[in-house]
């Protein structure tokens, strides 16, 4: 009970409200409620719709694709790629972070590494969605425009105050060195693929992928590597 | 339903009719990866939109039109725009609160603000960007963000 508050603090808090608020105001209670009505139809008429464009795109946009697509090209071609690249992922902005890292490492330019978070945090297709539901198709439709060119223009002056020498990189690591591997918990979605790819060294806790300790042969690294490059968002790694 | 809904479900409907045709398992899977994304909102949902109805109960129209209206764009909007800076709630359950806050007579210009600093400027998130990209492309894109997202909105204002 506990734990499911403290998961839901907002819900928890305002369902408290509104208790009280039915023990002291009964009238204001209910139209408080009346008010919300709307909002929560509204809701339901667009949330069907938001979950399955999202599983549609997770399930067809060929991301893999994508990212090695576009490695060292630059240009118009790099810029559209990483429009597409954040526009068709799902998560918050943070989620971004190591596949952009990861992008990096394979010659990405920080222009385009800056078109994809950005992309990622503001112009995701499903939420486009939601946003000319509550806001109407005009507002979201010009906000749109504005935020690409936007993003466009930020992406060229990020390039002008940052190079690449101010972003740390860790040294490639050789795979002799290997010692065990690191999950970045913050990262994991806990989807499990790792688990059902590798029963033998991932488990799933809690919604986190835990590894277990053993100690590794050049076969089972060589192995890893290809989970690490599976992982849906680059939490795992060598160390 | 409005228009804009209905032809949304048609064009959802055919696209998961193609999909599923494709390939059921591969459909199916996706769906479960967004089930579980949905579930770990579902509290925020119900909760921002029982508090949007208390919102507008007890703060009058009056009110929201003269703080956020067309009266103190500025300041509303610099003020908007902090607060999505610092705010981490998905943007998916932004938009009705933003929403109701525009049909009570809210500007829309701080609505822009608030909905785009919301998104792409991260302060709780700062730390983590910082340690992955470095201090200086952390600093300076979230700097530009902020500026651009006043831009936008301020953008928004004279074209609407």
């Amino acid at each position: 009970m506990i734990e499911i508050i403290k998961k839901n603090k907002l819900l928890a808090a305002v369902s408290l409200a509104y208790i009280l608020l039915f023990i002291a105001m009964p009238e204001k209670a209910y139209l408080s409620v009346k008010n919300s009505m709307y909002y929560i139809i509204e809701m339901l008429e667009i949330m069907p719709v938001i979950f399955i464009l999202t599983s549609i795109i997770e399930a067809w946009v060929p991301k893999e694709v994508i990212m090695n697509g576009f490695g060292e090209k630059a240009g118009i071609k790099g810029s559209i790629f990483s429009f597409l690249l954040g526009s068709f992922s799902a998560g918050p902005i943070y989620a971004a972070f190591p596949i952009c890292k990861m992008l990096l490492k394979k010659g990405a330019s920080i222009a385009n590494v800056v078109i994809i978070l950005s992309a990622w945090a503001v112009i995701k297709v499903p939420m486009l969605a939601n946003e000319a539901k509550f806001l109407g198709a005009h507002f979201m439709g010009i906000r749109w425009i504005l935020t690409v060119i936007s993003i466009l223009i930020m992406s060229y002056l990020m390039t002008v105050f940052v190079k690449k020498e101010n972003i740390p990189v860790q040294e490639e690591q050789s795979l002799s060195k290997v010692t065990g591997i690191d999950i970045k918990k913050q990262y994991c979605i806990g989807c499990g693929l790792c688990e059902k790819l590798m029963p033998q060294h991932f488990k799933v806790v809690d919604k986190k992928a835990k590894c277990k300790e053993s100690a590794l042969n050049d076969t089972q690294i060589n192995e890893l590597k290809a989970i690490i490059d599976k992982c849906p968002v680059k939490a795992i790694d060598f160390k | 339903m409005d228009i804009f809904t209905v032809s949304l479900w048609g064009i959802t409907g055919v696209a998961f009719i193609a999909s599923l045709v494709k390939d059921k398992q591969k459909t199916f899977n996706s769906m479960k990866m967004a089930k579980g994304m949905i579930k770990n909102m579902v509290g925020q949902i119900i909760g921002i939109l029982l508090l949007i109805g208390l919102i507008l109960t007890f703060i009058p129209p009056e009110v929201i039109k003269s703080t956020l209206g067309e009266s103190n764009t500025f300041i509303s909007t610099i003020v908007s725009a902090l607060a999505g800076s610092i705010t981490l709630i998905p943007a998916f359950v932004a938009f009705p609160l933003v929403g109701s806050f525009v049909d009570a007579g809210a500007s829309i210009v701080p609505a822009v603000a608030f909905l785009t600093t919301l998104t792409m400027v991260g302060v709780v998130t700062f730390p983590l960007e910082k340690q992955e990209f470095g201090l200086k492309f952390a600093t300076t894109r979230n700097v530009l963000s902020f500026v651009f997202a006043l831009i936008i909105a301020l953008t928004m204002g004279v074209i609407m």
